[in-house]
């Protein structure tokens, strides 16, 4: 059976395909409450599954696809919102949370392209993966713009996100990571809106700090990423 | 306040930010640079958050949702990814505990050379009282 004909051929199918799915990730993640059981996760494993055997194009599901991505652009720009509500607090530690970021968004992408280099993995792969630690629609963009692709970053970013969120407190344990401060800037920088989940889990303070990075930590890592790509 | 023209005000300020990246050429992502365009108006007090709060909350409250479709594409992916993959996700998982406890040891040990100049100072202001006042009573 054929379903690749002109019935699929509107963005309807692949909108409707994506609410479904993500809304059983989320009822799936909602009910056993496991780190690693991500509605994105969830919901691409179900979704791949079903083109899969159904045998319809990926092509057709990106025409309903792209209509939502097409929000990429609105939602980064409101990650301001919560970086200006908790603005007094970046103002009281200004200078650590800036040095934090900093050497963790310079940390980030030097490790994956020393690893890269070390496991020589291909100059593509590289470029894909250094912006694995921004929040998902910065990630994409940054990637395409320094050459990288946009998809394989984008699991990257989710694998990132999830592995943060899993070991945050048992990190924050083992490395003597002790003020709330340090903890909520260290899971925001390293595992984004993923990790900042947890940490509001955490404490009030360890989520305010961690979403505050998400949005200082993508726009360092969006300016700094092409100079420093140009010595490798 | 109204729904379409809190939509209006993100929109906008979304393409000012692709303007300031195609047409200016400022080398940050244009979505990027609509973020700290509207990071900047908030502060200026020139948007408020009343006017652009529902559409941004239920934005922020689905971000997850409209970055499944780019993450699909992964169904695409070529041949490098699918042999290596347990080497890459091995380097991802090592990787981000590497960048958790560096920032994390960063904040720390600022935070803490800022207190000690802080004491430090404090400890020379205490002399210095502690002289004058001597002074003082003599």
């Amino acid at each position: 059976m054929n379903l690749d004909n002109a019935f699929l051929q509107t963005p309807l199918f692949g909108i409707f395909l994506s609410l479904i799915a993500f809304e059983i990730g989320v009822s799936i993640s909602r009910k056993w409450k496991f780190s690693l059981l991500n509605p994105i996760l969830i919901a691409n494993v179900l979704i791949i599954g079903f083109l899969t055997c159904t045998g319809i194009s990926l092509e057709t599901y990106n025409i309903g696809g792209d209509v939502i991505t097409l929000f990429m652009y609105p939602v980064t720009v409101v990650l301001a919102v919560p970086l200006y509500r908790q603005v007094h607090k970046l103002c009281k530690y200004f200078v650590p949370i800036m040095i934090g970021i900093c050497v963790g968004s310079l940390t980030a992408m030097l490790s994956v392209i020393l690893c890269s280099k070390l496991l020589h993995l291909s100059h593509t792969m590289m470029l894909s993966l250094v912006p694995k630690s921004i929040t998902i629609p910065m990630g994409s963009v940054v990637s395409a713009q320094i050459g990288g692709i946009p998809s394989v970053t984008i699991i990257a970013i989710v694998v990132t996100g999830i592995t943060g969120a899993v070991t945050a407190p048992l990190v924050c344990k083992i490395f003597r990571i002790k003020y709330p401060v340090a903890q909520g800037v260290a899971i925001g920088t390293t595992s984004h809106a993923l990790g900042t989940t947890r940490a509001m889990e955490i404490g009030e303070i360890q989520g305010a700090m961690s979403s505050l990075s998400i949005g200082v930590a993508g726009v360092l890592t969006a300016v700094v990423a092409p100079y420093i790509l140009q010595w490798f | 306040m109204r729904i379409l023209l809190q939509f209006a005000i993100i929109v906008g300020i979304c393409l000012v930010g692709e303007f300031l990246h195609k047409i200016v050429g400022i080398p940050v992502p244009g979505n990027i640079l609509g973020m700290v365009l509207l990071f900047i108006l908030l502060c200026l007090k020139v948007v408020k958050i009343d006017h652009i709060k529902d559409v941004s909350d239920f934005l922020l409250k689905y971000i997850a949702f409209f970055f499944l479709p780019p993450s699909i594409s992964i169904m695409a992916a070529g041949d490098e990814v699918l042999s290596q993959w347990p080497l890459l996700l091995a380097m991802c998982v090592a990787l981000t505990i590497v960048t958790m406890v560096s920032t994390g040891w960063a904040v720390q040990l600022s935070v803490q050379i800022s207190k000690t100049i802080k004491l430090h100072r404090k400890g020379i202001d205490v002399k210095r009282r502690a002289k004058v006042g001597s002074r003082e009573s003599r």
